[in-house]
């Protein structure tokens, strides 16, 4: 038996693929997670309101989400509502963390998948060459920017985030801040638009150069935003069978019965089912489960993408094109949500804590995130953390399988494979830290 | 300046923590510009660090046997090495709360096939390595990467957060409870401590703009003690919040010891001042942070 290890680079945390072959044939691929953070240990025994602090260090991609999800948990625990204010406060929050993570991970994660290059950063011999791809790089950042600003003005700072607390959030968003955040995304989303585009079109390059858009089979998906309203400070989990039909939605306090979690010997990280099939998470469930984003420019790209691709769409690479789309959305969301007054009127309730249990649920980048306490004598008694990265590890693990069959023939193991791997672990994006939380 | 190919190289490092550093450095556009970055897995493909490197950036703590590995091998190929972040400083967030029953879940867990054996605690990495310059913070803000990267020595860090938070503090609003922010309103430009929150701006490192404070959440402490503090028991900060505390409010003294040892503040408070027990870590002296 033969095993190759890929480490992995360009995705958040320690993780490899390790491929075992048997006279030419592949006899297992698997996605490790090399380390583990052990949240759920550490917290036990905290007094529950401050955890709130803490489980953000869960992961500082994803920290919002975490935020946001640790403060719905005690919310539902101590039979708070937060006002319509802090709700939409907390969803701008939300936008924030989508345009950062998009992209990050369409340009710095992925498109030196496109160009062949080993970061974004590199730069050519050539000096014309140099000079696109310096600009190349500058407005990835400055779009990354948009949203570590929008995390920054809604949440007080852009990692680890401190404004959403239990009752709502700390401060409003002066009308001023809104109007210069609004000028920044006038003056930007043109740009991230025809960054997108260089993205789809990089990527249809690509596809047609490998012959193929990452072959798996279909699944399930699971997204917690609407069909119409692509709310991230989500209230239900829905899930879209491989065949297109929709199954029952369900509240997170039902989630067990639905996603059945478990350990690995050959990871750190989890792994979950739905009701024992193989799901998927992330941009490219929540865009098969839509039905219109709410704003123009990204409806029209969602058009495109179901026109050309079909619905639900299945190959691999399309969480990738997905993410574009979602970029744009989330910017000309957030440019609408501003437009409102985010100042006036009440940020928060009071509240006094409760024994009990609670559960709090937002759409993380990577999908559904929810965070599950038992509070006893107000300490901690014990917390979950569903992850969405490992609801989609058996897809990444079934993906893997599927490429490595592709690339490893009778002829040996083709030099694509290292590629191959590269591409299909990225193209779900996974979050590491998170995911052994 | 323009983009080229002989700028200074530096490399960033990760050990054991929650990316939240390096994503803070992605944030200072400015680098790319003035560096050039040879090594840094979450953003690019090369599986060594190169052994001509200028500025090496540590960040995460030390939680693998692996991690030791790693660390000892970067330091050995780089002539500057800064520790980045508070998890790099003390072991961090993976060090909360590191008792037995935790570091008994670590050891069951641990045994995985093909997997980095972890370690029963979490290490700070300046047990293991020289450090050249620290960097605290829960991530350190953009700028201050960039100070690091750029002009450590003629850097002016305020010396606590007060002096960047803009808040006054008030001779005739004496809470007499700790309210937090179950009252449900965080009044504008008055002392969080006037409020009723646990804020310990005043003992800890400024440097970061008062992010925390000034849209009204209390400051939890991530960059550690202000220099006074530095290489001190967890005992001399306590000391000198519960004196503030006094000072301050009518809250009973209890009730404030009570506030000052709980976990949210021991997540930075004693994370910093922990090491004093450990005899095997240098003293960190005011010059080599920043
Ligand atoms: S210091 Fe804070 S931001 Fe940096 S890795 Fe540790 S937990 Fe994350
Ligand atoms: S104690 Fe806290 S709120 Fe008060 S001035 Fe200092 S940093 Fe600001």
């Amino acid at each position: 038996m033969t095993t190759i290890t890929y480490p992995l680079s360009r995705i958040e945390g320690h993780a490899r693929v390790v491929i075992d072959i048997h006279d030419n044939e592949v006899f297992r691929a698997d996605f490790q997670a090399m380390e583990m953070r052990g949240f759920s240990h550490y917290v036990r025994g905290v007094p529950a309101e401050q955890i709130t602090v803490i489980v953000p260090r869960i992961c500082g991609v994803c920290s919002t989400a975490h935020q946001v999800a640790s403060v719905k948990a005690l919310e539902d625990t101590f039979g708070v509502t937060p006002p319509p204010l802090a709700q939409e406060i907390r969803e701008v929050l939300l936008l924030g963390q989508l345009i950062q993570n998009q992209a990050t991970s369409l340009f710095i994660f992925t498109m030196p998948d496109r160009t062949n290059a080993s970061s974004l950063f590199e730069l050519s011999q050539t000096e014309s060459a140099r000079a696109r791809e310096f600009s190349l790089a500058q407005m990835a950042l400055r779009i990354r920017k948009i949203g570590t600003d929008l995390i920054s003005l809604a949440g007080g700072q852009f990692i680890h985030p401190i404004k959403t607390v239990i009752g709502g959030v700390t401060s409003g968003i002066p009308r001023e801040k809104a109007d210069k955040m609004i000028h920044t995304i006038e003056e930007l989303l043109p740009v991230a638009v025809e960054m997108v585009d260089i993205y789809w079109d990089m990527s249809m390059e690509m596809g047609d150069r490998i012959g193929s858009w990452g072959d798996d089979e279909p699944a399930h998906y699971l997204a917690s935003t609407g069909a119409n309203d692509y709310r991230l400070n989500s209230q239900r989990l829905r899930v879209m069978l491989p065949d297109g039909t929709e199954a029952p939605s369900f509240d997170p306090h039902d989630f067990a019965n639905y996603l059945q979690i478990s350990e690995s010997e050959y990871s750190y990280a989890g792994i979950s089912s739905y009701m024992g099939s193989v799901v998927r998470a992330n941009s490219l469930a929540r865009i098969n489960l839509s039905e219109s984003l709410g704003t123009p420019i990204a409806d029209a790209y969602r058009k495109r993408f179901v026109q050309t691709f079909g619905k639900p769409a299945h190959a691999i690479m399309f969480f990738d094109i997905c993410r574009g789309i979602e970029l744009v959305y989330a910017l000309e969301k957030a440019r609408q949500m501003l437009e409102c007054d985010l100042e006036h009127g009440e940020t928060e309730v009071g509240y006094s804590p409760k024994d009990g249990v609670g559960y709090g649920l937002v759409e993380a980048p990577r999908g559904p995130l929810i965070h599950h306490y038992e509070v006893e004598d107000g300490l901690i008694k014990s917390a979950d953390f569903v992850i969405p990265t490992v609801h989609n590890m058996l897809a990444i693990r079934r993906a893997l399988t599927v490429v490595a069959k592709r690339y490893v023939s009778q002829d040996g193991i083709s030099s694509e494979l290292e590629r191959a791997v590269g591409r299909v672990v990225r193209a779900f994006d996974p979050c590491i830290a998170c995911a052994t939380k | 300046m323009e983009p080229s190919n002989d700028l200074p190289k530096f490399a960033v490092l990760q050990l054991s923590g929650c990316s939240g550093c390096e994503v803070s450095l992605l944030n200072s556009e400015e680098w790319i510009s003035n560096f050039q970055l040879v090594y840094m897995p979450l953003v690019v493909t090369s599986n060594k660090i190169p052994d001509d490197v200028e500025v090496l950036l540590v960040t995460g703590g030390v939680r693998t046997d692996e991690d030791i590995h790693n660390l000892r091998k970067g330091r050995s190929r780089a002539k500057k090495l800064i520790a980045v972040g508070t998890c790099a400083l003390s072991g961090g967030v993976a060090q909360f709360k590191d008792d037995h029953i935790a570091s008994e879940a670590f050891r069951q867990a641990s045994h995985r096939l093909r997997m980095p054996d972890m370690l029963p605690h979490a290490y700070p990495i300046d047990r293991f390595v020289d450090v050249d310059l620290y960097l605290p913070g829960c991530p350190p803000t953009p700028e201050l990467f960039m100070t690091a990267l750029k002009d450590p020595e003629g850097a002016k860090i305020p010396a606590i957060v007060c002096q960047e938070c803009g808040r006054q503090k008030l001779n005739d609003m004496r809470p007499t409870a700790i309210t937090g922010t179950r009252s449900g309103v965080v009044l504008p430009d008055i002392c969080l401590i006037n409020q009723g929150y646990v804020c310990v701006g005043t003992s800890t490192r400024g440097g970061c703009g008062a992010l925390c404070t000034r849209p009204g959440h209390a400051c939890v402490g991530c960059r550690g003690p202000a220099n006074p503090y530095l290489n001190k028991e967890p005992k001399f900060v306590i000391d000198n919040l519960r004196r503030v505390f006094t000072r301050m409010t009518d809250i009973p003294e209890e009730e404030i010891n009570a506030a000052l040892e709980s976990p949210w503040l021991s997540l930075f408070l004693d994370q910093f001042t922990d090491y004093t027990q450990d005899t095997e870590l240098p003293t960190r002296t005011k010059e080599k942070m920043l």
